[in-house]
């Protein structure tokens, strides 16, 4: 189980002092409890494009900002997401929560134009993991608090490589 | 109606330790102007964001000012950007809308509701404490200074006659030192003056 408190923890141990996104129903309870802390200013933007150019400027004045966003958010952003994070290699983490995860079957289905319009499967959730392959994107699954960890590599990462690194987020936060 | 120079002089002779996000047909422009290593060109990036990087910069540097100089048709790409931008009470950020109706990198083609957006009505209706439209070029310079030291965040538009300025680009052979690296480059180098005079 992911929990509230954990996740903030970690973003506390990161020192991440901006968190800038749009909730969905699996990180509601970690942006309710952003509005309320102390230490960490919650950014709430209209479009998740939005998302990806705040947290580039506030990595250039020296802050250390974390984007949380929907993956259905991500494929709408992607040119900012481009032009921003990357073109600029900002190194900043992104949590993406995997909406529609438990909907795929296993092995993944092929992305074709029949699969795609089934409805017992979210179509973001096909797509999300070979978009960010397409583009090239490192990510890690996070579905438990004893991952969290992962995203404390994910900042170094992020870090060493002054790129962008992503979460995705398999669970939802309670 | 202004000029591009009409509009861009005043502030040019103005500006003091600001920092300026510039983009698209404004970005050359302000980059004949000024040389200052407190100037950004928000070119061959992500199109339409400029003001939500200024916005950024200015959370995270409150003892600076942030004067970003965006175009109509890139604000109309994200007009909800206001929204956030009035939210966050970025005090020190002022946002300049050059409005000639036009996308002009692309050879003037109309902007969507050319004529008819009213950009400082709808950032007051989005929150924005303060907004100003000026369509005199007197008017806007009598204007300016006070502006200037207002407290934000504030958008300003101004009404510009169409311009003929190519879409900017990234080159060495750039006459506009700003856009002689590239994006990250630009991005680190920024960063790191910022770090080096907080």
């Amino acid at each position: 189980m992911l929990t509230t408190r954990r996740v903030l923890e970690t973003f506390k141990q990161i020192g991440i002092t901006h968190v800038v996104g749009l909730p969905d129903n699996s990180t509601a309870a970690l942006f309710h409890a952003l509005a309320d802390d102390p230490d960490i200013y919650l950014i709430t933007v209209t479009r998740e494009g939005e998302a990806f150019a705040t947290a580039a400027g506030l990595w250039i004045g020296g802050q250390k900002p974390l984007v949380v966003i929907q993956n259905t958010g991500l494929l709408e952003s992607g040119d900012a997401l481009r032009g921003a994070l990357i073109r600029m290699r900002i190194p900043v983490v992104c949590l993406v929560s995997y909406r529609g995860i438990k909907s795929l079957p296993n092995p993944p289905p092929p992305l074709t134009p029949d699969e795609l319009s089934r409805r017992e499967v979210d179509s973001v959730a096909a797509l999300l993991e070979p978009t960010l392959r397409a583009w090239n994107l490192s990510y890690e699954l996070v579905g438990d608090n004893s991952d969290l960890e992962k995203i404390v590599a994910a900042q170094q990462r992020a870090l060493q490589n002054n790129f962008p690194h992503f979460i995705l987020i398999a669970d939802t936060i309670r | 109606m202004l000029t591009q120079a009409e509009f861009l002089q005043p502030l040019a002779r103005r500006r003091a330790d600001q920092i300026v996000v510039s983009t698209m047909s404004l970005v050359r422009a302000w980059g004949r102007l000024s040389k200052h290593e407190l100037d950004f060109a928000f070119a061959d990036s992500a199109m339409g964001h400029a003001q939500s990087l200024a916005l950024g910069i200015a959370l995270a540097q409150p003892q600076r000012r942030v004067l970003c100089l965006n175009g109509d048709g890139s604000m109309l790409m994200s007009l909800g950007s206001l929204v956030t931008i009035a939210q966050c009470r970025a005090r020190n950020l002022i946002l300049f809308i050059a409005q000639n109706n036009t996308y002009e990198v692309t050879g003037n083609q109309n902007i969507p509701g050319a004529g008819a957006v009213d950009f400082h009505n709808i950032a007051l209706a989005c929150g924005f404490p303060a907004a100003f439209h000026f369509s005199d070029a007197r008017e806007y310079e009598a204007q300016l200074d006070k502006l200037l030291h207002l407290q934000g965040p504030i958008l300003i538009s101004v009404r510009l006659e169409p311009g003929h300025e190519p879409p900017p680009n990234r080159k060495q052979t750039e006459d506009t030192p700003y856009l002689r690296g590239s994006l990250a480059d630009s991005v680190h180098r920024l960063h790191d003056v910022l770090m080096r005079t907080e």
